[in-house]
């Protein structure tokens, strides 16, 4: 496990995920048993019943599935501000089931739109990321 | 339709008066008490009376608390619904299932909020629930996901984004006649709202909920006792709260993606009620963001994505004349934002016909919880007329 604590707050079975990531490998959570795809990670697989789930290495590529432009963030995310306005988005994995991770996008291309064709690269962990290295997105060339 | 069905009644609402955030004063548990003893003077209750004590989200005034100060002989019932503005309608029917099953007879339902004694809203229900994996790619909670979700509906379900504006500009038209709204004297013009600030796209500033202090409080009581009492009763047809098989807490993998949680707790509604959506007279629609009030109102089967731009129009969401008057305080926008709690005494002021909005004759209330909570709930109240049905 990585040195940064983990922050509190959802489900919490997503371990591996970002220590694949500080490891270099975009992983996804899969059940051995069923081979169904799941996002977000679960302790226990709610299509067939298994325990044992596994995490298999997927290419970082995908599609936008939705985005929004920030221009404001809450204080929630106050270490953001300094990045404004920039792009989040939902991507739609196809080679993992099409299950959809949530990312940041970088370049903010003009033809900005759901379907759009992206790749990822992964981003060391820092202060605005919450110490967690982190899969960050761009078009597609 | 259940046994449920119109055995409880909201018989006393009160509120405070909204401050803007951070100014109210009085702390928060002091607000809490306030409404809950104005909704016991309007029923004609004792507060002292009051056996039941329901709220939702990150309310922090217990029953407990509030008892030594209430007076309250004996608390029978306390419960907090999930989640944060999903629990709205919940937290209802909680307090009426609590006296449906004789465990409590005179239960408050309430949320109180002051940032003085608590802080931001948006911190205080989310800290511990936001997962890792929107936080740490500078994603909120609630407002960056609603407004993807917001940004796919218009995009590929092709709803008109002139639906979010109507939804804003309804609840302005509305806070125009009601003088304690904290939009009051403040129109919105179409110009005013296109050339408002985004916050995150497709949201302008003028989409996002206002954040206030103050508190709010309905008592339910059952049907027997609201009839010996002297406000008309608004009977408590039916309120349904959960999340359908693909639904839940799945980090925006839920299905259908762009609905706001609402399409199976409709359906239960409508038939739990008997009544339909072309029967309701008017609705209250908890709106965070304009464009998750669109999607909860195609959810509750009002419309739908293609006949959304049609439906969701200025002229049919205001009162008197509007196909489906919404929001006819100012709502969460315009009127003010105790985390949604003032939606449930507009929609009882409406079967009373107090509302500074009021929808004439009145039978069919409806109150939508928060769309796109991972629980959500959703209320119709009806007259006593209704019942016979």
């Amino acid at each position: 496990m990585a040195a940064t604590a983990r922050m509190r707050g959802g489900i919490g079975a997503d371990g591996p995920f970002w220590d694949a990531l500080e490891n270099g490998e975009f992983r996804i959570a899969r059940c051995r048993n069923c081979h169904t795809w799941m996002m977000p990670a679960h302790f226990r697989c709610g299509t067939c019943g298994s325990w044992e789930i596994g995490w298999e290495e997927v290419a970082p590529k995908g599609v936008v599935y939705a985005w929004t432009r920030n221009h404001m963030v809450s204080d929630v995310l106050k270490e953001r501000r300094g990045d404004l306005p920039y792009v989040t988005v939902l991507v739609e994995l196809p080679h993992a089931g099409g299950v959809r991770v949530p990312g940041m996008l970088v370049g903010d291309p003009p033809d900005l739109a759901c379907g759009m064709p992206v790749n990822g690269t992964i981003h060391p962990a820092e202060e605005r990321s919450r110490g967690y290295a982190t899969m960050v997105w761009e078009a597609a060339a | 339709m259940s046994g449920f069905r119109g055995a409880t009644a909201v018989v006393g609402i009160g509120a405070t008066p909204y401050y803007k955030r951070g100014t109210s004063p009085d702390p928060e548990m002091k607000l809490a008490l306030r409404a809950i003893v104005a909704a016991a003077e309007d029923a004609g209750i004792d507060p002292s009376d009051i056996d039941g004590f329901v709220s939702y989200g990150s309310e922090r005034n217990t029953g407990q608390k509030l008892m030594p100060a209430l007076g309250t002989k004996s608390m029978r019932f306390a419960g907090l619904s999930w989640t944060h503005g999903g629990g709205i309608p919940a937290a209802v029917g909680l307090a009426a299932m609590a006296i449906h099953s004789g465990q409590a007879e005179i239960v408050a339902v309430y949320r109180a909020m002051a940032e003085g004694s608590n802080q931001r809203l948006q911190v205080a229900v989310t800290q511990d629930d936001t997962p890792a994996q929107f936080l740490a790619n500078g994603i909120d909670m609630v407002l960056q996901r609603s407004a993807m979700r917001t940004q796919r509906m218009i995009e590929v379900d092709g709803v008109p984004a002139s639906t979010l504006e109507a939804i804003a500009a309804a609840a302005y038209h509305h806070a125009q006649n009601n003088p304690g709204a904290a939009g009051h004297g403040t129109p919105l013009t179409h110009e005013k709202y296109a050339g408002s600030r985004f916050i995150s796209e497709p949201y302008h500033l003028y989409d996002c909920s206002r954040e206030n202090d103050g508190a709010a409080c309905v008592i339910l009581v059952s049907a027997e006792r609201a009839r010996t009492l002297g406000q008309k009763p608004a009977y408590l047809l039916s309120c349904p709260m959960g999340a359908s098989a693909r639904q839940g807490s799945r980090e925006d993998n839920h299905e259908p993606y762009t609905s706001v949680g609402m399409i199976e707790l409709a359906e239960r509604m409508w038939a739990e009620s008997g009544y339909g959506p072309e029967d309701v007279d008017v609705a209250q629609i908890y709106e965070n963001f304009t464009g998750m009030a669109v999607g909860s109102i195609i959810d509750h089967g009002f419309c739908t994505a293609a006949t959304a731009g049609d439906f969701i129009c200025l002229d049919n969401l205001v009162a008197p004349n509007g196909g489906l008057p919404i929001n006819t305080s100012g709502g969460n926008i315009a009127d003010g934002f105790i985390h949604g709690m003032g939606l449930v005494l507009e929609a009882v002021r409406q079967i009373r016909g107090t509302s500074t909005n009021q929808v004439p004759g009145a039978k069919l209330s409806m109150m939508a919880g928060g769309p796109g909570d991972s629980c959500t709930s959703t209320c119709l109240f009806g007259s006593e007329e209704t019942l016979t049905r």
